[in-house]
């Protein structure tokens, strides 16, 4: 008897002590996540978009980054996290400063623009040096201009099709000359397309530039490993390098985000790029941590299938659903749909709801505001699946992207939206075939979203124009390809602001678009890190940065 | 001998040619169109149309693979389309990452998987078979990525001893190195050394039965002398059998390890290929991968048929 006795003892003895280690394991692993929020650095809610500490000189600052950057050539670079590390290396004719508004960057002031609005003249700045020492010059920024439109690839040819020609006029004066009036070039000019390479560097490597970067910045290129990172080293030729306090930034893809926070609380990085509202809380309660916040310019819905028949970039037809045939049907649909009730359950309340593709927070044109969002209406929506003759419940495939909170924002959705009459049925895709899918027109519902433009005309363009690039919904409206077209050309303010205010408008009154939120740039820091600076483009600029002293 | 060796060989190269169609059609059969992926945010037919010009997209598939293969064998395995860079460069910078995890993660494997098994065949019913056995059921059922990240905030946060992420190469720094490798390995290899420790167990206990056994203890051997000279020596055959079957195991479980620990190896180079619809590189990948196992059984049928003549006879009467 005791012989069975003993084993068994001692079992429940290592049973106790397995069971006290993995609790201490879990323990450990939940409660770095939670804690008080009074420790926080930054307080969620506000705006934070710089750190002015003074910094020291020297050491090396690494930026965890949700993606890794496409190809680092300003022509052909298509991704978001890519313009952050362009960011350190590759200044603009213009630049956004912390409202939001363009200012001059490599240009000497704001163009000036002929009363016909097709000539644009400006002067570049003088004494700069690309990062391989050669001389920035009018000659220099023609090259870069004419070839981010006419490089095959380019991802810059859109945006740069009203350009009919460009020539320097004098070492360091440039005139364009336009088709029509574009009213948006001077945004443009303050995202890639303001990218100024150095001739001499694009001579040499031709389409090899991407692994030969050399522009105009506070960092030079030094290496990328694909995958793992990509590594900037401060450049003697800036005109601007005494106030350059770090010697290299390496940028380093790390797309989990609870992956990202780990490493900011270890400390093997200093910045977390595009953090999402679950790590930024986790983030707060670390004394080690700071938070830097701006409101974004891009926006997050759901689309909807009205015409897309034969695929992007064809003429809208006509589409025998219920969603596609009624306006009312859509109306019901986004009526189903509280804002508030999904920023506060999906983004811990961090996100701002949505209701328009211009954000408020846009200097140039604003949208509208938050506050003016239809509230839910679950009775209304009834009564205009009703009116619409429809069979209730009506089936809705939403495809969702396949992050988590794509995934919880589904949810939400299928949940109010039943309530109203929809059987929303959730299918998460992945990104590559999504937009197959969906460009092709194969889809009910999709969550579509922005990253957003400094430019309403950015915003809207594409997505609402017929035959638009990106009219995956096959939208078409006449009166709404008419104002697209004036807000290119009007150069009043408070015109454009009145048409993007009725482009708003009718974009609301379609429902192909439903807005639902927008997102906000979060990044988090090493509260030893000072000098950083996140504005409403989203790009993290670390011109200024380095270890406070 | 030249003749069967001769034979592997056409056979092989046949394999990696059928491998390589197969690998071309299936990565193409993937939903999914790799220029929108690569057109992003940015996607405008004319910017379409020229990147699907500038890869060869429009082609007929037959176009595409001959030029695919015929590249391949000058040893040019493309361009990725995401980042432009070599795929070859991508494939050698991140192969010795994979390389070095699957070899410390089979090292630790081997280590504690051998000697957990030794201990709990020979302490058998004591408390020393019961934490090994524990040990094992929680190294087979535990999450890997969960395992990763509590490592990590215990011994990369909590107690910053090694580090959360990143790969310096060994040359560099061999301290960094290992500061950065040892919790990856651990993720990678724990599982590894359970069925290991499983593995050498069992066989120790059938050993430590056995006839040959009782008679070396007979014979006044030392305790050191029956376990490890004769005991351990016998059982090593079935276990090292099990590590040769779970080496392709290594290789496909570090995809995960790699995510959670930001190394640039074969999986995450993989992953992203998969996910931006980057041709080129995942071919590569794929091609290298397959490339290498036709090699390695190439290699494991020669050294066969050395040792055992009757092998490569056999087809021959």
């Amino acid at each position: 008897m005791s012989r069975t006795l003993v084993p068994w003892r001692r079992y429940l003895l290592v049973r106790r002590t397995a069971v006290a280690v993995t609790a201490v394991a879990l323990v450990l692993s939940t409660t770095a996540g939670c804690g008080s929020l009074q420790s926080s650095a930054t307080e969620v809610g506000g705006e934070r978009m710089t750190d002015d500490r003074p910094v020291r000189d020297g050491g090396t600052l690494t930026v965890a980054l949700n993606a890794d950057p496409d190809k680092l050539d300003p022509s052909l670079a298509q991704t978001l996290v890519g313009r952050t590390v362009f960011a350190g290396m590759c200044e603009k004719l213009y630049d956004v400063d912390e409202a939001g508004k363009v200012v001059p960057q490599l240009a000497t002031a704001l163009p000036k623009t002929s009363a016909d609005g097709r000539t644009v003249t400006f002067s570049v700045r003088k004494g700069l040096k690309f990062s391989d020492g050669t001389s920035l010059d009018a000659a220099a920024v023609v090259t870069s201009l004419l070839r981010h439109r006419d490089l095959p690839g380019s991802a810059r040819a859109t945006e740069l099709a009203p350009l009919k020609g460009a020539e320097a006029t004098g070492a360091y004066s440039v005139k364009l000359t336009l088709k029509q009036a574009y009213v948006p070039l001077t945004a443009v000019l303050a995202d890639r397309s303001g990218m100024v390479m150095s001739p001499a560097a694009l001579k040499k490597y031709g389409k090899n530039f991407t692994n030969h970067p050399s522009c105009v910045g506070p960092f030079k290129f030094v290496e990328r490993v694909g995958g793992d990172r990509i590594v900037l080293a401060k450049d003697p030729n800036y005109y601007d390098a005494r106030d350059v306090h770090l010697d290299k930034v390496i940028y380093k893809p790390i797309p989990d985000g609870s992956v990202r926070l780990a490493n900011l609380r270890s400390g093997d990085v200093q910045i977390g790029d595009q953090m999402a509202p679950v790590d930024v809380k986790s983030a707060l309660t670390e004394p080690k941590l700071q938070l830097f916040n701006s409101p974004s310019l891009g926006y997050q819905g759901i689309g909807l299938n009205v015409g897309n028949v034969k695929g992007l970039g064809q003429k809208p037809g006509k589409l025998d659903t219920p969603l596609a045939r009624d306006v009312r049907v859509r109306e019901a649909f986004e009526l189903s749909i509280d804002r508030d009730l999904i920023n506060k359950v999906v983004f811990q309340g961090m996100y701002e709801p949505a209701c328009g593709p211009v954000s408020p927070e846009s200097a140039i044109a604003p949208g509208v505001a938050a506050s003016a969002c239809p509230k839910r209406d679950v009775a209304k929506a009834k009564r205009l699946l009703k009116a619409a003759g429809v069979k209730t419940p009506l089936k809705i495939e939403l495809k969702t992207s396949t992050t988590p909170e794509n995934s919880r924002l589904g949810q939400v959705v299928q949940a109010m939206a039943k309530e109203a009459g929809f059987a929303v049925s959730l299918r998460p895709t992945e990104y590559a075939t999504m937009l197959e899918e969906t460009d092709s027109g194969h889809y009910d519902a999709f969550t579509s979203g922005w990253s957003g433009r400094l430019d309403p005309d950015g915003n809207i363009a594409s997505f609402l124009q017929t035959k638009g690039a990106m009219n995956a919904y096959g939208f078409s409206d006449d009166e709404t390809d008419a104002l697209i077209e004036r807000g290119r050309t009007e150069a009043d303010p408070a015109e454009r602001a009145k048409i993007y205010g009725e482009l708003t408008r009718r974009a609301n009154d379609a429902h192909a678009l439903v807005y639902l939120y927008r997102q906000k740039n979060y990044v988090v820091a090493g509260k030893d890190v000072a000098g950083i600076r996140v504005y409403g483009d989203g790009l993290v600029r670390v011109k200024d940065a380095g270890y406070a002293k | 001998m030249a003749a069967y060796v001769l034979t592997r060989v056409r056979q092989s190269v046949i394999t990696l040619f059928l491998v390589s169609i197969v690998v071309f059609a299936g990565i193409r059969a993937l939903p999914g169109d790799p220029a929108l992926a690569l057109a992003g945010e940015e996607r405008s037919p004319a910017a379409l149309a020229a990147i699907r010009a500038e890869y060869g997209l429009d082609d007929n598939i037959v176009i595409q693979y001959g030029r695919f293969i015929g590249h391949a064998l000058t040893g040019d395995l493309g361009t990725s389309s995401r980042t432009g860079l070599p795929v070859s460069d991508a494939i050698g910078q991140a192969l010795p990452v994979t390389l070095e995890l699957a070899a410390l993660s089979l090292l630790l494997a081997v280590v504690l998987g051998i000697g957990a098994g030794i201990v709990a065949a020979v302490r058998r019913g004591r408390p020393a078979e019961w934490i090994a056995n524990g040990l094992a059921l929680l190294g087979l059922s535990v999450p890997t990525f969960w395992l990763g990240m509590v490592l990590v905030l215990a011994f990369a946060i909590a107690v910053p001893v090694f580090a959360a992420s990143g790969y310096v190469p060994f040359g560099t720094d061999p301290l960094d190195n290992l500061r950065r490798m040892v919790l990856p390995a651990i993720v990678l290899g724990s599982g590894l050394a359970a069925v290991v420790m499983r593995q050498t167990r069992a066989a120790m206990l059938d050993s430590l039965s056995a006839d040959y056994v009782r008679t070396a203890r007979a014979k006044g051997l030392s305790r050191r002398e029956v376990i490890g000279g004769h005991a351990l020596r016998n059982s090593l055959v079935t276990v090292v059998t099990v590590l040769g079957l779970q080496l392709g195991h290594l290789i496909s479980g570090a995809v995960v390890t790699e995510q959670i620990f930001v190394l640039p190896g074969f999986g995450k180079l993989t992953i992203d290929a998969v996910f931006t619809r980057d041709y080129a590189t995942l071919q590569g990948v794929v091609l290298c991968t397959s490339a290498a196992y036709i090699l390695i059984n190439l290699l494991v049928d020669v050294a066969y048929s050395v040792i055992d003549p009757r092998i490569r006879l056999g087809g021959a009467k």
